[in-house]
């Protein structure tokens, strides 16, 4: 029994080394590049949008709160791959404090600005709110770019 | 160190005075929703903080039991912390819709 479902497994596996699988590898791991390429583009557009449909203030806080949540995200992939290159005792160590203070740094940049907004242009504080959640977007964008990818791929 | 932990536990005590109790005029009424939303963001606060907790720790061990797998377990690592965070910002946003 055991022999038989490792024969199926054996057959069913693909070769890791196949060029289809290691270009298939190289395409999925870009996507932590393409996601922040994603997040400029749609922020610009919903920017200018919100610009057009709710005038200045609003769009002006989406803007802020964009850039908040791309350095977020940026500084969230450079403390992961400190991490990884730690763990993995891979690239230039980095230390353990520096990597945790960026971390926290993130939550201290958001508040401040969230505080700033919040007390002199409370009539951004939407958009900053709609900014903040611009990962979410990019990330969308990202698995209907993978999923229109691989229909094209397969067809 | 003993009397510095009287303090603290003083001052934490201190912290849930309550000015519900104090004398003053008639009619005042308490803010449910401002309570409601300051324990609704401190537990989506926990529940987020042990949830990246979990899954930087499981990602980790994957990592140093394999060290190969590291472009699929960083992304899925980054996808997974955007996400967790994408919910307490979900919470923060919905008191600050709710709370004027």
């Amino acid at each position: 029994m055991i022999s038989n479902r490792m024969e199926f497994d054996n057959t069913h596996s693909a070769d890791p080394a196949s060029p289809a699988s290691v270009s298939e590898d190289n395409f999925y791991s870009g996507a932590t590049a393409r996601i922040p390429r994603f997040m400029i583009g749609l922020g610009l557009i919903l920017a200018a949008i919100g610009w057009w449909r709710f005038g200045v203030s609003p769009a002006l806080g989406f803007l802020a709160g964009s850039v908040i949540a791309f350095l977020n995200f940026h500084w969230l992939k450079s403390g992961v791959t400190g991490l990884a290159d730690r763990v993995t005792n891979a690239g230039k160590a980095q230390s353990g404090k520096g990597t945790v203070a960026r971390f926290l740094l993130r939550y201290v940049l958001m508040g401040a600005a969230a505080y700033g907004i919040l007390t002199s242009f409370p009539a951004s504080l939407g958009g900053l709110f709609v900014g903040l959640f611009l990962p979410i977007g990019a990330i969308a964008c990202e698995a209907t770019y993978e999923a229109y990818v691989a229909l094209v791929r397969k067809n | 160190m003993r009397k510095l932990s009287y303090l603290f536990m003083m001052l934490s005590a201190l912290c849930f005075a309550m000015p519900a109790f104090a004398q003053g005029g008639t009619g005042s009424e308490t803010n449910w929703i401002a309570i409601t939303a300051g324990f609704s963001m401190a537990i989506a606060s926990a529940v987020c903080g042990l949830a990246q907790g979990k899954a930087v720790a499981a990602a980790t061990e994957s990592l140093a039991r394999n060290p190969a797998a590291r472009p699929g377990i960083q992304f899925a690592l980054i996808l997974g912390l955007v996400l967790i965070e994408s919910l307490a910002l979900y919470t923060l946003a919905i008191i600050f819709l709710k709370v004027k």
